[in-house]
């Protein structure tokens, strides 16, 4: 079982009280020619939500892909929990992973799997050994906290696409990570929805203490939830700086982001 | 998860019902190439093989038996063949059965036929080895067939002068014609081979129709045809009918032959010639005409042959080597 | 579709699907063993497609031994009918058109599942969940599918037999007993090891281009499209080179 983190949240002064979980020195990658990360560097501190814009296509999913070992970067280290994700094997890799979690652009819920089967899958697949009583409770605590309990023995190809936001969501927390990455959690979604997911994210960072990545371009998403905003252009941190912060900025590439 | 165990039983059935299909395959196989029989052995000694290859079938009268186990050449003449025989049949055969090369079919695979024989003899044991029986293949048979029918036409040919002769001249001149004892002499010969070939045929076409009766006939194709199995038998009997009355002839011939040829060189000479004269006459007289009865059967037996429909290629073919035989100095 | 574009991609292309099954052999056939998984495979492989194959076999043996019958009826060797179906199905024909439907239904559906799972990120979504998708995803496929294929041979073999029997019946009158002897009699276990071992084979290039095409599937319904398709154009060609390849090699030992 990960341990939950107990400590008291400092409430969101931006200020930064308590160690880095994630860790990013100089990280390249590139595919073929095509260069997406140059040298980027980025540390995320513990309960700490950081926001991270860019235009589509600038390399906001690959980076946290390198986080998480999805992708294995050119160069550079990524430190999550104190461990380099970029050297590890197979198995210590899945132990950093059963840490974090994943919410991925496109939801990835297996469809040829119930909403059930889905939430047990990173269950069963990180703890082996556990029983079929707890599988069930956290599952059900998992779907309770997105409030779509009764989709329980639906298909995804039955749910709309908020809901499998929420179920994606429910299935990313189920294994109460310390460390959440969010790859564009609001996209896609009515404004309604995606303030109920926003007040979602908030409130299952409250209750279990997290860290997270989010990657959004939903502008309202970033007010209501951002520690720390990071601008992610041509391959580097362009920018870091709370939300006000950046708004109020006079640099023009940081403006266009909050026309 | 209840689901999943009931999807697990169905895998289950399915995976076991291809192992059986495998399985049975296997035993069918088995069963047909004897890998589960026994290991009893049985040895036969040939000249020649005709292609007969490890593996082929034994048959015992008629009946799956064994198959081939192995082939080993022991000299330049003789080749030993090792047959694993199936432990039901074993006990059936006798010490004294014989082993023979033959065909399933006309164009089949070889088999090696163990025929017993009617003689009373032990019951076989572990690696016996069977007396071989030279094999008889269609081919010969049907040459043979033809050899014997041309000795007897020219037999026949032969008798009809001599009883021309002695219808026309008198009974003396006969017996001073000294090329008549010594023309009759040979005349008898060729009657004594005829008969003999005839009885080989007998045997020959008597196995050929009971492979027939078996089923192993002509690639399928006597199978069907019953009508030309009781044809074939019908000839047969005729033949050997007809041989029989050959043998008798040359019996009788010889008997007067015997006597004739006594007379003369005792110096009896003419006169005792013409003391059983009468006698002579007529027995000689009986005699021709047997022998013509008999080359007539043989004859008739051999036009149905010609018009069965199975062997007439044959004996097309015979006709045209013939005319080409003909036409040949002509050129 | 052109299959192959120049003499380099298919090069290329070989390369990289012998490094896949290569993959399969150092990685994919080691522990962890995904035993669940590979059951509720061979259960949709093998036992879902059962119907399929059960019925084009069926139809298979009948029509076979239908087109047979009257060249050899000309031949005066219509007893032979049996056997010459016998070994026609058992040799070549059923092991073949049963690998071709086998490639046709579950090569394609493995292309797009997997094609579908990677453009959705399904299977970096497992790789996140603690589950290497090459084991859990490829390895229990190739594996299903070459367990799964010979078993479907031997039942699609059996009931092409039996439709093989009823077209004997049609136009004559055999016993089922008899029926079967006259097959076995000219089969040999040459006959069927060969048979079954090339069968192996088959499933496993059906299983391999499968999760190959997928794996590698293109972004967009299009490219799950393209896998799906082109799993099963090229296994298809795969079943035939490796039955071209069988039937040398039986030669070449000396087993016909
Ligand atoms: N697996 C891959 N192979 C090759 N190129 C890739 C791969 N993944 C991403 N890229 C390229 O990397 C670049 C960044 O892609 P990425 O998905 O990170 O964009 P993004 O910032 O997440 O954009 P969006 O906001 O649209 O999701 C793109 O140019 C893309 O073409
Ligand atoms: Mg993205």
């Amino acid at each position: 079982m990960p341990t939950v983190l107990n400590t008291p949240s400092d409430e969101k002064t931006g200020t930064v009280t308590s160690k880095p979980v994630i860790v990013i020195e100089h990280l390249y990658k590139q595919f073929g020619r095509n260069v997406v990360l140059e040298d980027f560097s980025l540390t995320v501190y513990k309960e700490e939500n950081v926001v991270v814009l860019g235009k589509s296509g600038a390399g906001k999913s690959v980076l946290i892909k390198c986080v998480i070992g999805l992708l294995k970067p050119d160069k550079g280290n990524i430190m999550v929990l104190g461990e380099n994700v970029t050297a590890l094997n197979d198995d210590d890799l899945d132990r950093v992973r059963s840490k974090v979690g994943f919410l991925f652009q496109a939801n990835a819920l297996y469809d040829s799997m119930t909403v059930r089967e889905n939430l047990e899958f990173p269950l069963r697949r990180h703890w082996i050994n556990i029983s079929q009583k707890e599988v069930e409770k956290m599952v059900k605590e998992a779907l309770e906290n997105v409030a779509l309990l009764h989709t329980l023995d639906m298909m995804p190809s039955e749910l709309s696409g908020g809901m499998l936001k929420r179920i994606a969501l429910a299935r990313t927390l189920i294994l109460k990570p310390e460390i959440i990455l969010y790859d564009e959690p609001t996209t896609g979604l009515d404004p309604v929805t995606a303030r109920e997911i926003d007040q979602l994210i908030l409130k299952l960072q409250k209750k279990y203490h997290t860290s997270s990545i989010i990657i959004s371009h939903d502008m309202n998403c970033v007010k209501n939830i951002a520690d720390r905003v990071i601008l992610l252009l041509d391959g580097k941190c362009y920018a870091d700086g709370s939300y006000d912060e950046l708004e109020h900025s006079t640099d023009q590439k940081i403006k266009q982001f909050f026309e | 998860m209840a689901k999943q165990g009931e999807n697990n039983i169905k895998l289950g059935l399915f995976v076991l019902a291809g192992l059986l299909v495998l399985m049975v395959a296997f035993y069918m196989i088995g069963k047909n190439r004897n890998i589960f029989g026994s290991d009893f052995e049985l040895k036969a000694r040939f000249s020649s093989l005709n292609g007969l290859m490890e593996g082929n079938n034994v048959l015992f009268s008629g009946i799956q038996a064994g198959t081939v186990k192995s082939i080993e050449m022991v000299n330049d003449t003789t080749i030993e063949v090792t047959l694993q025989i199936d432990s039901k049949v074993k006990s059936f055969i006798h010490k004294n059965a014989l082993a023979a090369i033959g065909t399933e079919g006309l164009m089949g695979n070889k088999v090696v036929n163990i025929q017993p024989v009617k003689a009373a003899s032990f019951s076989v044991s572990n690696g016996d080895m069977l007396t071989a029986q030279k094999l008889i293949s269609t081919e010969e048979m049907l040459q043979t067939l033809s050899k014997t029918n041309n000795n007897i036409a020219s037999i026949s040919e032969a008798l009809k002068a001599t009883v021309l002769r002695l219808d026309s001249s008198a009974i003396f001149d006969i017996l001073n014609d000294k090329t008549i004892g010594p023309s009759l002499k040979s005349s008898l010969g060729n009657i004594n081979k005829a008969s003999k070939n005839a009885s080989d045929m007998t045997m020959g076409l008597n196995e050929l129709v009971t492979q027939i009766k078996q089923g192993k006939g002509a690639a399928g194709l006597l199978l069907t045809d019953t009508a030309f199995a009781g044809n074939l038998k019908q000839a047969i009997t005729k033949l050997k009918s007809a041989s029989d009355n050959a043998n008798k002839l040359t019996l009788q011939a010889n008997m007067i032959m015997t006597s004739v040829n006594h007379d003369m060189n005792d110096g009896h000479g003419t006169l005792h010639a013409l003391l059983k004269d009468s006698l002579i006459a007529r027995k000689i007289s009986i005699s021709l005409d047997n022998v013509m009865k008999g080359t007539d059967g043989f004859n008739q037996n051999m036009e149905a042959l010609k018009h069965n429909f199975f062997f007439k290629g044959y004996f097309k073919d015979l006709e045209k080597k013939k005319q080409a035989n003909k036409a040949l100095p002509v050129q | 579709m052109s299959l192959i574009t120049n003499t380099e991609d298919f090069l290329e292309q070989t390369g990289k699907i012998s490094r896949f099954a290569g993959h399969f052999f150092s990685h994919g056939i080691k522990p962890r063993f995904e035993i669940k998984e590979l059951l509720s495979q061979c259960y949709l492989i093998g036992y879902k497609s059962f119907p399929l194959v059960g019925l084009t076999g069926f139809i298979m043996g009948l029509v076979l031994t239908m087109q047979l019958r009257p060249s050899l009826v000309s031949y005066g060797v219509q007893s032979e009918l049996p056997v010459m179906v016998g070994i026609a199905i058992v040799r070549e024909i059923g092991p073949v058109i049963t690998a071709l439907i086998f490639a046709g239904k579950i090569g394609s559906s493995i292309g797009a599942e997997l094609g579908s799972m990677k453009v959705t990120e399904q299977i970096d979504a497992m790789e996140v969940s603690g589950t290497n998708p090459y084991k859990y995803l490829v390895a229990t496929r190739v594996v299903a599918t070459t367990l799964m294929l010979p078993i479907l041979t031997l039942l699609g073999d059996a009931i092409s037999l039996f439709g093989a029997y009823i077209g004997v019946n049609i136009s004559s009158v055999t016993s089922l007993r008899f029926f079967f002897t006259q097959v076995f009699q000219s089969l040999t276990y040459s006959d069927i090891v060969p048979a079954v071992i090339k069968t192996l084979f088959f499933g496993f290039a059906v299983g391999i281009i499968g999760c190959y095409k997928g794996f590698n599937s293109t972004k967009g319904t299009q490219g799950v499209g393209i896998s799906a398709n082109s799993a099963v154009v090229l296994s298809s060609v795969l079943i035939f080179i490796i039955d071209l390849l069988t039937v040398q090699l039986t030669n070449l030992i000396g087993l016909n």
